[in-house]
């Protein structure tokens, strides 16, 4: 119900707005070693309705294993300062995964800068909430929990290969629409595209995170790895 | 910051890596927590048994991070006097047994906890893992670093390896089947923490993911609790009806958060078991 509510309202902000909106399909792999591996669709947009806004949407389905809706995300950022890409964003996160009859909800505020020089910040905190058991795992409405904590969020990342068809980025990203990394873990992150045509990209992404580094005996650990398409109307 | 400062940092960090007594190629090569848990699973070497107790009423002190250094100090003389005055009847140590795994450190940890002089068990800590055989000397001194132990079958307690920072495809699977046992009070015992309260330290398990789904199989198997080490001080919280434990450490010149060093005492009696925390003054 609530799924579908979402999905309206992003539809209606997609025949209302006034400026551009962007939207993505993909379809890829999360996996890590013990804990879970599975294919996940998601579905994006970035509506710009009014010059200094943006909203960013997005809801992400599993199979294979924690069957079902995955995660939904709504981010709204204000444009503070045009040259520099200056930001702020405030967003909230469900997942959830069924098997295990978890789930987990975030808020999130970040200052964001970029892209300048291919460069892109952001840093801010996030407020994580896990929720167990059958009653409440899937509602995205509990922000009381036992394991609830706070958690800083960082992004850096450099457009470092721009050709007129594609590009490629990398860097390390703690936090996207759906998902915030521990502090005890170090993300890193690779992500491009490439022109099909007019207003319509190939995109992919890839990612991993190191954990253990806090006690010396680094490893990596998940793996994600996405690729779909990216339209802009 | 400049390039000459840049280059002076570079370098300090390169020189105190060089003067540290870790095997820096030892940690990049090491048995993972994969292949040790295989290891263990094997049967060899055999994990320890249940040591005797009075099956009605029996103590076990549960503490982490003796973390000897090459001066050797530690608090375990300390440790002693309350066993004797207490009447402990057993211990288990939450990993970091050494600081560095040097042999002296290595021989001189396994000297001081055989003088404590009651039986207890032990598993395997990051920093038993800053030597080229470090896994080699900690099997042959302490037995496997993950296994069950049944103490008057009343009690399960639950050796985990969380060196490496997470436990792995086969130990959770393990770890799974392990649970599903209900006859007993389920006790986690391991060095990594899972939730180290609302804003962690960066010394706990690091992935959300490994985390939610560890804490859901707490919750949904009924687990009195997980204790832990570590972080070298103390925290206690109750995450979905289990105790979380933080237990503290046995190294005096280790920073403690202002918490203390001591130890988390079990009693179980008039089958039911409690905890306090016990504080060095």
């Amino acid at each position: 119900m609530r799924v579908t509510l979402l999905t309206a309202v992003l539809a209606l902000a997609g025949t209302t707005c006034y400026a551009s909106i962007a939207s993505s399909v993909m379809l890829g792999y999360r996996g890590e070693p013990g804990v879970e591996s599975k294919l996940v669709a998601t579905a994006m947009a970035d509506i710009v309705p009014v010059q200094y806004l943006k909203v960013d949407a997005g809801l992400s389905f599993n199979v294979f294993q924690n069957n079902g809706v995955g995660a939904v995300g709504l981010g709204l950022g204000a444009v503070l300062f045009r040259p520099a890409g200056l930001s702020i964003r405030f967003a909230a996160q469900h997942q959830q995964w069924n098997d295990w009859q978890a789930g987990e909800n975030r808020a999130l505020a970040t200052v964001e800068a970029g892209p300048v020089y291919g460069l892109e910040a952001g840093f801010g905190v996030a407020r994580r909430v896990s929720v167990f058991g059958a009653d409440d795992y899937r509602s995205p409405f509990v922000w009381k929990s036992d394991a609830a904590e706070w958690n800083y969020a960082y992004r850096l990342t450099w457009k470092f290969l721009r050709r007129e068809s594609w590009w490629l980025k990398a860097g390390f990203s703690s936090y996207d629409l759906f998902t915030v990394h521990n502090p005890q873990q170090f993300p890193l992150c690779l992500s491009g595209a490439y022109s099909l045509k007019d207003n319509l990209d190939l995109v992919m992404d890839a990612g991993t995170a190191i954990v253990g580094y806090s006690g010396g005996l680094a490893s990596f650990h998940e793996m994600t790895l996405n690729v779909g398409v990216r339209y802009e109307f | 910051m400049s390039s000459r400062r840049a280059g002076i940092l570079c370098l300090a960090a390169l020189l105190a890596l060089c003067a540290c007594e870790w095997d820096l190629w030892a940690i990049a090569t090491r048995p993972t927590v994969e292949d040790r848990v295989r290891e263990n699973l094997t049967g060899e070497p055999p994990a320890p048994g249940p040591v005797p107790v009075n099956p009605d009423s029996f103590q076990f002190a549960v503490f982490g991070d003796p973390q000897i250094g090459h001066d050797n100090v530690n608090n375990l003389g300390r440790f002693r006097q309350d066993v004797a005055a207490r009447g402990i009847d057993f211990f288990c140590v939450l990993g970091d047994l050494t600081n560095d795994a040097t042999t002296d450190e290595v021989d001189s940890i396994k000297l001081d906890l055989d003088r404590v002089g009651i039986p207890y068990y032990a598993t395997i800590g990051n920093h038993d893992l800053f030597q080229a055989d470090g896994w080699e000397r900690f099997k042959q001194n302490y037995g496997p670093s993950c296994f069950p132990v049944v103490i008057a079958d009343r009690i399960k307690l639950i050796f985990l390896d969380t060196a490496d920072g997470t436990v792995g495809p086969t130990q959770f699977a393990w770890l799974e089947s392990e649970l599903q046992d209900d006859r007993f009070i389920k006790i986690l015992l391991t060095h990594y923490p899972v939730y180290d309260g609302e804003e962690p330290t960066m010394w706990r398990l690091a992935s959300p993911s490994e985390r939610i789904k560890l804490q859901s199989r707490l919750g949904k198997y009924g687990v009195y609790a997980w204790c832990a080490g570590h972080i070298h001080a103390w925290r206690h919280a109750v995450v979905d009806g289990v105790n979380h434990f933080t237990c503290g450490t046995m190294a005096p010149g280790a920073p403690d958060y202002g918490t203390g060093k001591g130890y988390l005492l079990f009693t179980f009696a008039h089958d039911s078991l409690s905890w306090q925390r016990v504080v060095f003054e």
